[in-house]
């Protein structure tokens, strides 16, 4: 009985280990007003994965991802980045807030890519990009310069270093958009409807990238309406509805053999 | 009339007195630069605070802004003038005095400073909310991005509006005569009282002020549209 | 202070209210004459083919010189020149009319012009004549497009009527001043008349920004 004990010990530590989630949600509630657009949603995300989140317009997906970050402030509930909370520690039931700063330092942690790009105008590419590791990580210029390179290199933008964003197409400035959130090297990549705002002929370059960063094991969770990208790509698809997950599952499911109604009405309509 | 007309517009008795006339437009020029750089000053305080947090400081700048959009210069000036000697040497127990030209400068800087306060917050505003959050996404402090993301643009974007005001700004040292600072209309009138020719001096000066506002105005129009075609502003 | 208040701002509250009647006097009927001036050289730059560059340097004219200069030339140099006005109050007048002309007629341009040409195309498609088209379609949305800015401008020729009185003119200006220079005690009167000017001009300009936001948003017109 004594071997089963430790045994026993010795999985739970090696389950908690080897599945410690990269984010864990527990609980999260976001209303605006009245209108509650996030019910108690609880989730986690492993390293190395690649989530897509989908749902109708107004099902919350943006606003979840939005409070992963803490760029919008939940009503209720927590979020941990690597085991440590952001915006707020919950402790039995009272939410202390983090300072500012504290905050700002745990977003180091997680790169978001907009769909309005968001790119300084007043900066060259290059300038956007060494911005946040110059100031935020405190590097060096020069180091700053050649890690704004390498992952300027990585989207293929490497001869358009030194133009400003105004000059650039929309792909090319959510590709350099990328390249920004890159630089931090953060743990996981957030992606908030990247190519809704791209002409259909520039979403192509910067899926590509996006694929790229998939492959190479990049944790990513993609609020996306290019359900082919959901499906080629994710590890793992979250159906979101009326604020609550309604249904998770690997992309042949949800593409293939929805469970619930909703999600398979919701497939069928989008995916002609 | 036509022999009138072209009394009007002889203006050689202009020519004649050009040097007192100049020396008294450089009395204009001065108050404008430093009137002009107390209200930018101000405006940048008053224009920041009416987007802070606490709603003591943003409603105490509304009402400063407001206040000092809505009362006339003159009403200002000749309080300026009149009034703050007699506060300050009460306050400090000496005897102050404020020269014309320092209660026409703080007078204009301070009326000035309302409706720059105005466009500052403008600019600030005109810095697209996605910028910010950009920035915050990247985890940046609200001082760097305040300097570092958000100043570069709303200056930018404010300057047409800001060169405006100057103009106007410029258009109201005119006013400066009346508590007898020695600026152009103050000489003007001088040398009406020793040539008795109002019509020429009169119309002079008009045209005088014509020239040079519509043409730095002209300079300005050229300027800013190169910079919105450039994208700049 | 409060004493004072009595001796220098109550005890002189008659010669004061006669200049707060002048003040209103002079600035109602600058805004008219500035409306009609406006009005006439913006439809002149509009619409006759020559005289238009005369409406434009009228109009520069008017926007570019100070309303003290203005006011000092029509003052001293119009009655010799065209033979009016042969009062103060007239030059008064005359003057804030001219500063404020420049300024409505571009109003008034931007008003025409920002109307969108669909609802003029509208009109002839349907078979209106310009006429009616101006006065029925053009006119109405035109004006209430401009309703705040002209407020506004009531405010502007206020501030501005202050200067009146350097040519003798007794506004509520003068009368201060003429107060303040017999009895030496410029605190309680120059304060009691400047905050009277704020509280008449803060309140047209509150009156003009609200008319904005309403148009705003019940009709999508957009000042």
């Amino acid at each position: 009985m004594g071997d089963g004990i430790i045994n026993a010990y010795s999985d739970m530590e090696n389950r908690m280990t080897a599945t410690a989630p990269t984010i864990r949600v527990r609980n999260l509630s976001k209303s605006f007003g009245a209108a509650e657009v996030l019910k108690d949603i609880s989730v986690d995300f492993q390293e190395g994965t690649v989530t897509s989140l989908l749902g109708a317009s107004g099902s919350g997906k943006s606003t979840f991802l939005r409070c992963l970050n803490y760029l919008e402030i939940p009503s209720a509930g927590e979020i941990l980045i690597e085991g440590v909370p952001i915006g707020a520690t919950v402790c039995n039931g009272t939410r202390k807030l983090h300072s500012p700063s504290e905050v700002a330092r745990m977003r180091m942690k997680l790169g978001m890519v907009f769909q309005s790009f968001n790119l300084w105008p007043h900066m060259t590419v290059l300038g956007n990009v060494i911005e946040a590791p110059m100031r935020v990580l405190g590097l060096p210029r020069k180091e700053a310069v050649e890690i704004g390179r390498q992952f300027l290199a990585k989207v293929n933008l490497t001869d358009k270093e030194s133009a400003y964003p105004a000059r650039l197409s929309g792909g090319q400035q959510q590709r350099v958009a990328i390249a920004r959130a890159l630089a931090m090297q953060p743990k996981v990549m957030l992606f908030d409807e990247a190519t809704s705002a791209l002409d259909p002929e520039l979403t192509g370059e910067v899926l590509e990238v996006m694929r790229g960063l998939a492959a190479e094991g990049t944790t990513m969770i993609v609020v996306t309406h290019e359900m082919r990208f959901a499906r080629e790509v994710s590890d793992r698809v979250l159906f979101l509805h009326g604020g609550a997950i309604e249904e998770e599952g690997p992309p042949e499911q949800i593409f293939g053999s929805p469970k619930s109604e909703r999600c398979r009405r919701f497939v069928s309509t989008v995916m002609n | 009339m036509l022999d009138r007309l072209k009394d009007s517009l002889d203006l050689s008795v202009f020519w004649e007195y050009r040097v007192i006339l100049l020396s008294g437009f450089g009395q204009n020029l001065s108050i404008f630069l430093l009137a002009g750089i107390l209200a930018t000053a101000i405006a940048f305080l008053i224009g920041a605070a009416r987007l802070n947090r606490n709603w003591f400081i943003r409603t105490g700048a509304l009402g400063y802004s407001e206040f000092f959009r809505n009362t006339p210069e003159y009403v200002l000036l000749v309080w300026v003038y009149y009034i703050m000697p007699i506060l300050l040497t009460n306050l400090l127990k000496t005897r102050f005095d404020l020269s014309p030209y320092a209660a026409a400068v703080l007078a204009l800087g301070v009326a000035y400073s309302g409706f720059m306060a105005e466009t500052v917050r403008a600019g600030l505003l005109s810095v697209p909310k996605g910028h910010v959050e950009a920035a915050l996404a990247l985890g940046m402090s609200r001082r760097a991005i305040l300097f570092r993301i958000v100043m570069p643009q709303a200056v930018r974007r404010m300057l047409p509006e800001a060169l405006n005001q100057y103009v106007s700004l410029f258009k109201a040292t005119s006013i400066v005569s009346l508590i007898a600072v020695e600026d152009i209309m103050y000489r003007v009138s001088m040398v009406n009282v020793d040539q008795m020719r109002p019509l020429p001096l009169y119309t002079g000066a008009a045209l005088f002020y014509c020239l040079i506002i519509i043409t730095a105005s002209q300079i300005i129009q050229r300027l800013t549209n190169g910079w919105r075609v450039r994208g700049w502003a | 202070m409060i004493d004072n208040l009595n001796r220098f701002v109550f005890a002189n509250i008659d010669s004061l209210l006669n200049g707060l009647w002048v003040t209103v006097y002079v600035c109602f009927w600058g805004l008219l004459l500035a409306v009609a001036l406006g009005l006439v050289m913006c439809l002149v730059r509009l619409y006759v083919p020559v005289l238009r560059y005369v409406a434009i340097a009228y109009i520069e004219f008017c926007r570019a010189t100070p309303i003290l200069v203005q006011l000092l030339w029509v003052n001293y140099v119009w009655p010799d020149l065209f033979g009016f006005p042969s009062s103060v109050v007239g030059a008064g007048i005359i003057a804030l009319a001219l500063q404020s002309s420049g300024y409505l007629a571009e109003t008034f341009r931007s008003g025409i012009e920002g109307l969108p040409k669909g609802h003029v195309e509208a009109g002839v498609a349907l078979g209106m004549g310009p006429v009616q088209i101006f006065i029925r379609i053009v006119l109405p949305q035109v004006a209430l497009v401009m309703a705040p800015s002209l407020i506004n401008q009531i405010a502007v020729i206020i501030k501005s009527s202050t200067l009146i009185s350097v040519i003798a003119i007794p506004d509520l200006m003068y009368e201060a001043l003429r107060i303040v220079n017999q009895w030496f005690e410029p605190i309680e009167i120059l304060t009691s008349v400047g905050l009277l000017y704020f509280i008449l001009i803060f309140a047209i300009s509150m009156t003009a920004n609200q008319l904005a936001q309403f148009f705003n948003r019940k009709l999508g017109l957009v000042a």
